[in-house]
């Protein structure tokens, strides 16, 4: 961990610049506890961001005046010309005499302030009509509030980039608390693609916190979902860092390093051995675990399935009783069939058993079936078939299930899981399944760590403004509200901020913008922002961003680094991604992964004209046992019927509000 | 030094009525109207030129000279009034970036009155306040609005006074291509008028030199175009100087002295040939035009600009306030 830079000591203070600015207040501008306006000469380094410092003269009796802190939200630029009717008149109608006139007029460069601090801050009281002075290191650590979380016994500050302004450079730091939790927590970045940097800042953000995160807060892990090509994919390995970037990582006291443990799942594709993710290039695939889950967690998480074209109360009793009274248990189907149900195939024969004894006892025997009406359970039926069918790489029916190491997450540590390429259905599978386990364990509090963020890119597309009430939505703004007293921390990106649920964003403590697209600045949403802050907004820099914090009464413009990860981009050129392998080409490759001793010939011969289902259930069984010979561990699965996995207890899953807009 | 002000309370404190009371602008006005007579130099008869073919002089820098004067009834001994008055004068300097910066200042802060009219507690409080006391003349003291017609000379005598000691002060420093522009005569200062990049600029016509068909030539001139350099007879203390008219806007549709000015240089050959190059650059510094200010056709930024700065840092208790403000009704 690297050592922030002292704030009990900071560097000493420069010797007291000249003022750049005076405060003016007139009747039509007066001054105000929230907003001032100064002037400044025509040449300054004093632009929209900057951030400023007022000092009321001293009484003269010894005693300092207040002192006040400023963010520039505007800047206005005049001459003494009375009407443009007179530039005109002056130049004789000819733009090109304009210039040659003799002298140039007086002119103002006048700035419009907002006020970050008043200290004292007790009367509140206008902006006393002071000196201007451009703000240095401290000022800017007092104008933000940094200083009660900056030092004391406890810091809890996490650098998240640099205010900069005229040739001053002044880390930036958020607050844990706030960040994290318990007080505010969650994170919104938005931005138009590519130059906003969101996916990026995200990751700059992620090994920040790593390294500040405060000790005594505990433990921290981030779960990050990869929902677009390459992007997460490269967490672990370095990137291309200019000196420049360098540079702001050592002003910011965060160590220019790629994540030293990033734990990569994905699902596999519909053969089942081939991973369904970019990270295949052979010097990484290595470390990609797949996600696979069985028919049990998939029915726990069935509401997913049927949210989405609203199925009635009816077929969530079902559900629930396939999951209370039937897997993994011996059941009597009632026309003399034994069930022992465990894969969807299971499921699928009890079901055809039922339709058919339903069917025989036709005419007279009705068209239900323990109070479940038949229709209700050829819907189920139908729903669960297709996510198996859809979803064939990561709902198997072949053998024991590979889940995030839930109870077993380790400190500092990313677990990406890619589902870029998973189809939507799937994806909110994974995300109801991922983020209810996350909740229920940091609840528990036995995830194996105390604060989880939970990184979702492309939000619009999980929690938007409109559509219908889905279950992923749902549990995302249950997470925005309640997550924060649970240490389990949204962190989400979007280019359109109105485009994601109100109170998804409303409950994000801090806010993050990067380069904003005019039309969206122009919605509803940024009428607190100055026309100039939008100006700049839509003009910001790649690598700048603005942040709003509980701690700064204002946005505030920061700089950052390039995460110091392999881009995506760069990821799948420097690690081409492999073409799929024939299916006994992946099997063999995985049993080599797990024992180096397997020749890939000998697995061939021994799968050779063996049912592919049987194979796949030999090698996940093979995969979950790590057994020491593991070739021949492979045999003797693919010899017999493999047993059902042991019946775990069925976790419940606390039950979610409905969407409504009232906050609680 | 006194604190400005701080003076009346002590007149006041001594008995003197407190008063305030800014006279009317008009109050008495310098300029009458006289004729003077002068001699043209340039040809037998005064001439008109064209400036379309004159190349402007283009100084390196020009300085700018320019005075406020600002004054105020603060109070009466008797019906004596007391007046204190504020004078200031400030040289701008334009160099090549075309902007102008503030290359000297000075002020006055004096009393005026008629000493011999007050109490004896308010003339002893004031001769011993630390301010510089000017009287006005005894015979105009026995009436208010006579005695108040002469302390305007003498805030008007302050004020030149001012601008003059400045001017010269600044000649002796002029670099070689700078020129200094004096708001009004040249003709006052010896010094001024005899130097040769010193340049006179009148706008106020209140003063004739011609009669009959000179002075209509003179009055109807158009614009871009200039007089004949002639000679100002002498009078009084003024020095020998040249001077001729310049239009810088059209007059037609307004007035006769619309865009009119006077200038003064030295008196000497030197200023005949430069007549026309000055002219033209003089018309060329019609823009930018010097609104708001009501008379902008003949004022030169430049020197709207000295006095705006003047206005600026004025004491703000002496600057009259755009507004009415209860009670003042005198006049
Ligand atoms: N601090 C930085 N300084 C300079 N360039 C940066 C910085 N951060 C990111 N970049 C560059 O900006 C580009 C876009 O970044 P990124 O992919 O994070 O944007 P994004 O907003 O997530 O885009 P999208 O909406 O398409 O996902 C990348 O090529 C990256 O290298
Ligand atoms: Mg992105």
């Amino acid at each position: 961990m690297i050592e922030r830079p002292d704030p009990a000591s900071p560097p000493p203070p420069p010797p007291l610049a000249p003022p750049i600015g005076r405060v003016v207040a007139t009747e039509q501008k007066p001054a105000t506890p929230h907003q001032f306006h100064f002037w400044t000469a025509n040449e300054t380094s004093i632009g929209i961001g900057a951030i400023v410092r007022v000092e009321e003269p001293g009484n003269g009796k010894g005693e300092t005046g207040k002192v006040v802190y400023g963010v520039v939200t505007d800047g206005f630029a005049y001459s003494d010309l009375a009407t443009p009717l007179h530039d005109v008149v002056g130049a004789e109608g000819d733009p090109a005499k304009a210039a040659e006139r003799p002298t140039v007029r007086q002119e103002i460069r006048l700035w419009t302030a907002a006020v970050l601090r008043q200290t004292p801050e007790e009367p509140l009281q206008p902006v006393p009509l002071g000196q201007v002075h451009v703000a240095t290191d401290v000022d800017v650590a007092q104008a933000l509030r940094m200083d009660a979380y900056l030092g004391g016994a406890q810091p809890t500050a996490i650098p998240v980039g640099l205010y900069t302004s005229g040739g001053l450079e002044a880390p930036v730091y958020v607050d844990a608390d706030f960040l994290l939790g318990p007080e505010a927590a969650h994170l919104n970045i938005s931005g138009v693609s590519g130059l906003a940097t969101k996916t990026s800042a995200v990751e700059f953000l992620l090994s920040s916190i790593f390294q500040h995160f405060p000790p005594h807060k505990g433990r921290v892990a981030a779960v990050c979902f990869n929902v677009k090509g390459p992007d997460l994919c490269f967490l672990d390995r370095p990137g291309t860092l200019d000196d420049e970037d360098r540079r702001r990582y050592q002003r910011l006291g965060v160590a220019p390093e790629p994540f030293q443990q990033v734990r990569y799942f994905a699902p596999f594709k519909a053969d089942g051995v081939n991973l369904n993710t970019l990270r295949t290039h052979p010097d990484l695939v290595g470390d990609v675990e797949p996600l696979v889950w069985g028919l049990r967690e998939v029915l726990d998480y069935a509401e997913v399935l049927l949210n989405r074209d609203d199925i009635d109360a009816k077929a969530d009793a079902f559900i629930d009783f396939l999951a209370d009274r039937v897997v993994d248990k011996e059941f009597e189907d009632g026309f003399g069939g034994v069930h022992r149900v465990v894969t969807f195939a299971d499921l699928e024969r009890l079901f055809r058993s039922i339709f058919d004894g339903l069917e025989l006892a036709g005419r007279g025997g009705g068209d239900s079936w323990r109070t479940h009406h038949i229709a209700t359970m050829r819907k189920v039926r139908n729903r669960l078939a297709n996510i198996s069918t859809r979803c064939k790489g990561l709902v198997t029916d072949d053998g024991p299930s590979n889940d995030l190491p839930w109870g077993r997450f380790t400190d500092r540590t990313v677990y990406v899981v890619d589902v870029a390429n998973v189809d939507p259905l799937g994806q909110d599978l994974v995300f109801a399944r991922v983020v209810s386990q996350l909740r229920e364990r940091l609840e528990r509090r036995d995830l194996g760590v105390e604060a989880v963020v939970v990184f979702v890119d492309e939000l619009n597309k999980y929690a938007p403004a409109d559509g219908p009430e889905t279950y992923v939505k749902k549990m995302l703004l249950d997470i925005s509200e309640r997550g924060r007293y649970l240490g389990l921390v949204l962190f989400g990106a979007e280019q359109f901020r109105s485009q994601v649920h109100r109170r998804v964003v409303g409950n994000a403590g801090t806010v993050v913008f990067g380069r904003m697209d005019a039309d969206e600045l122009a919605t509803p949403g940024y009428q607190v922002l100055s026309p100039a802050t939008k100006i700049k907004l839509a003009t910001l820099p790649i690598g700048e961003l603005m942040v709003r914090h509980p701690h700064f009464t204002q946005p505030i413009f920061v700089r950052f680094p390039r995460p110091a990860v392999l881009r995506g981009r760069d990821g799948v050129e420097r690690y081409p991604p492999t073409a799929d392998l024939p299916f006994e080409d992946a099997v063999a490759r995985q049993l080599v992964k797990l024992d180096r001793r397997v020749r890939p010939n000998q697995v061939k011969d021994v799968i050779a004209d063996r049912r592919e289902e049987d194979v796949r259930r030999a090698l996940a069984h093979t995969r979950q046992t790590r057994p020491h010979d593991a070739l021949a561990h492979f045999k003797k699965q693919l010899g017999g019927r493999v047993a059902a996995a042991p019946a775990a207890a069925r976790e419940s899953v606390p039950p979610l509000n409905a969407i409504s807009d009232e906050p609680y | 030094m006194t604190v400005p002000g701080s003076w009346v309370e002590a007149v006041v404190a001594a008995g003197a009525v407190p008063a305030s009371h800014i006279p009317e602008a008009s109050l008495g006005r310098g300029d009458v109207d006289e004729f003077i007579g002068a001699d043209p130099v340039e040809g037998g008869e005064l001439r008109v030129e064209p400036l379309s073919d004159a190349r402007p002089l283009a100084p390196a820098a020009v300085c700018f000279l320019d005075g406020i004067e600002q004054w105020r009834v603060v109070g009466y001994g008797g019906i004596t009034p007391i007046v204190r008055a504020h004078a200031a004068a400030a040289i701008r300097r334009r160099g090549p970036e075309r902007r102008l910066r503030t290359v000297a200042e000075a002020t006055a802060e004096v009393a005026i009155t008629r000493l011999d009219r007050l109490p004896a507690g308010v003339r002893r409080a004031l001769e011993g306040a630390g301010v510089r006391v000017l009287e006005f003349p005894a015979e105009e003291a026995g009436q208010p609005a006579r005695a108040l017609a002469a302390v305007r000379v003498e805030v008007q005598r302050t004020r030149t006074a001012l601008e003059r000691r400045l001017g010269e002060a600044w000649l002796r420093a002029l670099a070689a291509e700078e020129w200094l522009v004096v708001d009004g005569v040249l003709s006052d200062s010896a010094a001024l008028s005899e130097h040769p990049r010193a340049l006179g600029v009148v706008k106020s016509h209140g003063a004739q030199y011609f009669e009959g068909a000179e002075l209509e030539r003179a009055l109807t001139l158009a614009d871009g175009h200039r007089t004949g350099v002639f000679r100002p007879k002498a009078r009084g203390a003024r020095r020998d100087i040249y001077s001729w008219y310049v239009r810088l806007w059209p007059w037609e549709g307004n007035d006769l002295l619309y865009g009119l000015l006077r200038l003064e240089a030295r008196a000497h050959p030197e200023t005949i040939a430069l007549a026309s190059p000055i002219a033209a650059w003089i018309r060329a510094e019609r823009a930018p035009v010097a609104t708001p200010d009501r008379r902008w056709d003949r004022l030169l930024y430049p020197i709207h600009d000295v006095e705006t700065y003047l206005r600026a840092r004025a004491p703000r208790d002496l600057t009259p306030l755009p507004a009415s403000r209860l009670p003042r009704t005198a006049s």
